[in-house]
């Protein structure tokens, strides 16, 4: 756990001095379009993206299917660890969200667009274990770009997933 | 971790050949204990219990096997396997068979996870897919699922012993069968 702290701190190193850096050789100005971000914290954008989705699709069952929540409850409590220990590698400035810091390009999770659920118990479980393998193999899309640490992270979080994918499976059937 | 004359950088996949062997034989190591453990797990389970464990314990001598012929091909010594095992607990009973199941399949997907930290991908790769499939047996046996597999191990414990420790257990309700599922 300790070389995960540094590791942590490097990755935060990074990511505060670089711009600071370039914004020295480049005056002000360059200030206004941030510089690209070290790949561990590209890596650890994408993984908080994916993981922000699933939880989102959680949400939208949840509303939408209320007698799931014992089942999904503790699935959904997981994930939201697996974000948590995800967003502790990177340093968030007060105010921000971190999928704005880590991945530009993502849409603020702010206001996401209504995600169309069904509303029976049996196919929103059979939703819910697709949205699950989908994140696990996204989770392991950028495994080889990732540092050692992270890489172990990434594939720990994404075998999770196949055993909630499998969990779904199962209790579809019932 | 030994030191390495820091100028010695060659390609990726050379660049952690004694990790990559160090992480193969504690793999290799953990398959192997597997294989012993199953042995005593399957004794003392019927029905469908005993028919996934001892698919398991097949599943577990393939791996084994396929682990001794990478490390035979990095011209490393597979580390043998031992006569016996010094198990975590007791086991006389069915309770205590699933539970032993579930400890095996904790340590193997541990034990994978050490390649998954290593630079070479194609090795990264395999250990992702071992860390899933242990997984995917140790949730079939314990009834629920962990947050975060092969890296936060819950402490081996006996069945019916206080539920404590750092084990993130959810509790989704009962898959039915908790026969483990072989493929993936």
């Amino acid at each position: 756990m300790a070389r995960d702290a540094t590791r942590r701190r490097v990755l935060a190193i990074g990511a505060l001095t670089l711009p600071l850096a370039v914004a020295g050789c480049k005056g002000l100005g360059a200030l206004g379009t941030p510089p690209k971000a070290a790949p561990g914290v590209a890596v650890v954008g994408h993984a908080i993206t994916v993981e922000t989705r699933l939880i989102a699709h959680y949400g939208a069952v949840l509303a939408a299917v209320p007698a799931l929540a014992g089942t999904l409850r503790p699935l959904l409590a997981q994930h939201h660890e697996h974000l948590a220990r995800l967003r502790a590698r990177l340093i968030i400035p007060p105010g921000s969200r971190a999928t704005d810091l880590a991945s530009p390009g993502a849409s603020p999770s702010g206001s996401p667009s209504p995600l169309a659920v069904p509303g029976t118990p049996a196919a929103a479980l059979g939703y819910l274990r697709d949205a699950e393998n989908a994140a696990a193999s996204a989770q392991l899309a950028h495994l080889a770009a990732a540092p050692p640490s992270l890489a172990q992270l990434l594939a720990s979080i994404s075998a999770s997933e196949a055993t909630h994918a499998m969990f779904l499976g199962h209790a579809r059937h019932r | 971790m030994t030191a390495r004359p820091a100028a010695r950088r060659s390609a990726p996949a050379r660049a952690d050949g004694p990790a990559a062997v160090a992480a193969l034989q504690a793999a290799l190591a953990a398959e192997n204990s597997a294989v012993y453990g199953y042995g005593v797990a399957g004794a003392h389970l019927a029905g469908s219990k005993r028919a996934a464990a001892v698919r398991n314990w097949v599943a577990h001598q393939n791996a084994r096997d396929a682990l001794t012929a990478m490390l035979a091909a990095r011209g490393a010594q597979p580390v043998a396997a031992a006569a016996a095992y010094e198990l975590p607990f007791a086991v006389h009973n069915s309770a205590a068979a699933v539970a032993l199941a579930t400890v095996l399949e904790d340590r193997v997907s541990a034990a994978y996870l050490g390649l998954v930290g290593l630079s070479d991908p194609a090795l990264r790769a395999l250990g992702a897919r071992a860390v899933a499939t242990a997984a995917l047996r140790a949730a079939a046996w314990r009834g629920s699922t962990l947050a975060f597999p092969g890296l936060d191990v819950p402490t081996p414990k006996r069945p019916g012993a206080p539920t404590a420790g750092r084990a993130t257990t959810a509790s989704p309700s009962p898959p039915g069968s908790p026969a483990p599922s072989h493929s993936g």
